[in-house]
């Protein structure tokens, strides 16, 4: 959970630009809404790299991993199993 | 001269089963496509459309994006395609200068609901697509012949980089549409066992000539919607087979970078062309060695001249690292001094071109059009010099544009953007270098230090009144700005002590 709200918070800062957390809905297809493009998803890669230690493979940039907030945080949630 | 349109209605007739458009799981044959814009069509005329008035649409990249055009011109009017990633205000503008008699958008398109409140449109019907199909019903839409309209008479208006208060729309005439096209057509040995990937948008130039160009001989063009994961479009190129991909600098960027372009098996994969912008000669050398025996064409060319004028032959990619090419077939090109004199090979200087697929003009603009078109010579503001075999070298370019990925935006846009917050003394927008992007917007801020000012709020302002790639990537406040003599601000000085300060 507190994985979630921090993506949620980078991503309302870095993409949306405010931090009013009713801006965008957990489930919000990120793409779809042209929140973040092929250079916002890799902003978005190197924060998730350096903020959770993890390193995101080229194979494991799809629309399932990434599309919501959700996605994100449930990708972060497999790659740290701990 | 045969029309594109023409010429589309021909495959549909030989070839009806032919996939033209390959969009995820969804196939769409030449004969469906034919009836997607014919049954438009039928709803444009019963919308009250006749030849000659400009139908304006507005699709995600994907088959009714294609259909819109050409049904637009089964009817005889004029397409004017906008772009699926502006904002509401952005679109108006458009639209209103177009004076669009319809605006015809993907149901449930987000901007629309808030379009009818901006000024200017009073003329224009906005149309979601499945009212349009409501409002011809009953008609069998078939192998209907396209209206007939001359070959001079205009069928495309480009929107390109202008802002605001001067929007503008490049004129584009079926003849200049389908002289470009067989150019391009024959230079790349396109013929109907192509299968070309399109992730540039169809309102642009280049994305515009990528569709045309595959549709023309019958070939099959397979929709990618955008470059968000560039793995998983170097998979779709494996799995459909394509034969061909068009990208920017950019574009390679990524797939090379991200997208394991060089260690994914392309059998299929015959040619890759390049255009949108120079790119490095060491990624040209990167493509071509991640590619090995695909057939690379570097190109050059522009709106006003419908898309292409001149290319590489691949054979010479080596040899003539760095050039733009020769012209494409039926283009003259010079380079002239500020007088307009003709310069000699190796001397630098504007590049002029002329040829049939320039432009007929800005739409309703008689200064900017004025400008840039000189007895039949389009003068395109791109320096640089032809060398002994006439090959063209390209050195800079006089205007501001910014080329950030495959958009071009013009610097006044986003300051005007920016300049509606209070708090806010004056700011320059400039393009500053980028590993990906070419260039990335940088606005410059001179902000009132009794109001808070924050970087977020100059990109939240932004966000709310632009296309999301108008957005600056870098806000930096300043003291001041950097001035020439006569007081303009010098966007230049400020790209380059940008690039200095963080380098």
């Amino acid at each position: 959970m507190l994985d979630l709200q921090c993506i949620k918070s980078f991503v309302l800062k870095n993409f949306l630009f405010t931090d009013d957390a009713n801006a965008l809905s957990d489930s919000t297809s990120l793409i779809g809404e042209g929140i973040i493009d092929s250079t916002g998803i890799l902003e978005l890669v190197s924060y998730l790299e350096e903020s959770f230690g993890i390193k995101v493979t080229d194979e494991e940039m799809t629309p399932a991993n990434f599309d919501s907030i959700q996605n994100i945080a449930a990708f972060i949630g497999r790659k740290r199993p701990d | 001269m045969e029309r594109l349109v023409e010429c589309l209605r021909r495959h549909a007739g030989v070839t009806p089963a032919a996939d033209a458009l390959i969009d995820g799981t969804r196939r769409v044959s030449y004969a469906e496509l034919y009836t997607l814009a014919a049954s438009i069509a039928a709803g444009l005329a019963a919308a009250g459309v006749r030849p000659g008035d400009r139908v304006a649409s507005l699709f995600p990249h994907g088959p009714e994006a294609v259909a819109a055009i050409y049904g637009t011109w089964l009817a005889g009017a004029v397409s004017v395609p906008l772009n699926p990633l502006a904002r509401a205000h952005e679109l108006a503008v458009a639209v209103a200068h177009a004076e669009a008699r319809v605006l015809l958008h993907e149901p449930g398109q987000r901007e629309v609901s808030t379009l009818a409140n901006e000024p200017g449109l009073g003329q224009t019907r906005i149309l979601p697509l499945d009212e349009l199909s409501g409002l011809a019903a009953g008609t069998e839409p078939g192998l209907q012949t396209p209206a007939g309209v001359a070959a001079d008479e205009l069928a495309m208006l480009i929107y390109t980089s202008g802002t605001t208060g001067s929007p503008k729309g490049v004129c584009l005439t079926h003849a200049n549409l389908a002289a470009n096209t067989s150019a391009i057509v024959r230079y790349l040995g396109l013929t109907a066992r192509d299968r070309v990937l399109s992730v540039l948008p169809f309102n642009y130039a280049y994305g515009n000539s990528v569709l045309h160009t595959h549709l023309a001989v019958g070939a099959s063009i397979v929709i990618e919607k955008n470059l968000v994961f560039p793995r998983a479009v170097v998979e779709t190129m494996q799995r459909e087979r394509v034969t061909g991909f068009s990208g920017v600098p950019s574009t390679f960027a990524l797939l090379l970078s991200k997208g394991k372009l060089g260690e994914t098996r392309l059998d299929a994969l015959r040619y890759v062309t390049q255009a949108g912008a120079a790119m490095a000669p060491g990624m040209i050398e990167k493509l071509a060695a991640a590619l090995p025996g695909v057939e690379i064409y570097v190109m050059y060319g522009q709106t006003e001249a419908t898309a292409r004028l001149t290319y590489l032959p691949p054979a010479r990619l080596h040899d003539k690292l760095g050039s733009a090419g020769i012209p494409v077939d039926g283009v003259e090109l010079q380079v002239r001094d500020g007088q307009g004199r003709v310069l000699p090979a190796g001397e630098q200087g504007e590049v002029w071109a002329r040829g049939p697929s320039v432009m007929r003009g800005y739409w309703r603009d008689e200064a900017a059009t004025r400008n840039v078109l000189h007895e039949g010579w389009l003068r395109t503001g791109d320096f640089g010099q032809l060398d002994a075999e006439g090959f063209l070298f390209l050195v800079g370019r006089r205007s501001d544009i910014i080329k950030t990925g495959a958009h071009r935006v013009h610097p006044l846009e986003v300051e005007e953007a920016i300049c509606t917050l209070p708090g806010v003394i004056e700011v320059a927008v400039a393009g500053v270098e980028d590993e990906i992007l070419g260039q990335a917007i940088t606005a410059f801020v001179v902000a009132d230090p009794a109001t808070p000012l924050t970087i977020e709020r100059v990109k939240a302002r932004c966000k709310e009144l632009l296309a999301s790639y108008k957005i600056p990537k870098h806000v930096e406040f300043r003291a001041s700005l950097p001035r020439t003599s006569s007081g303009k601000v010098r966007r230049m000085d400020l790209s380059i002590l940008s690039a200095e300060g963080s380098a």
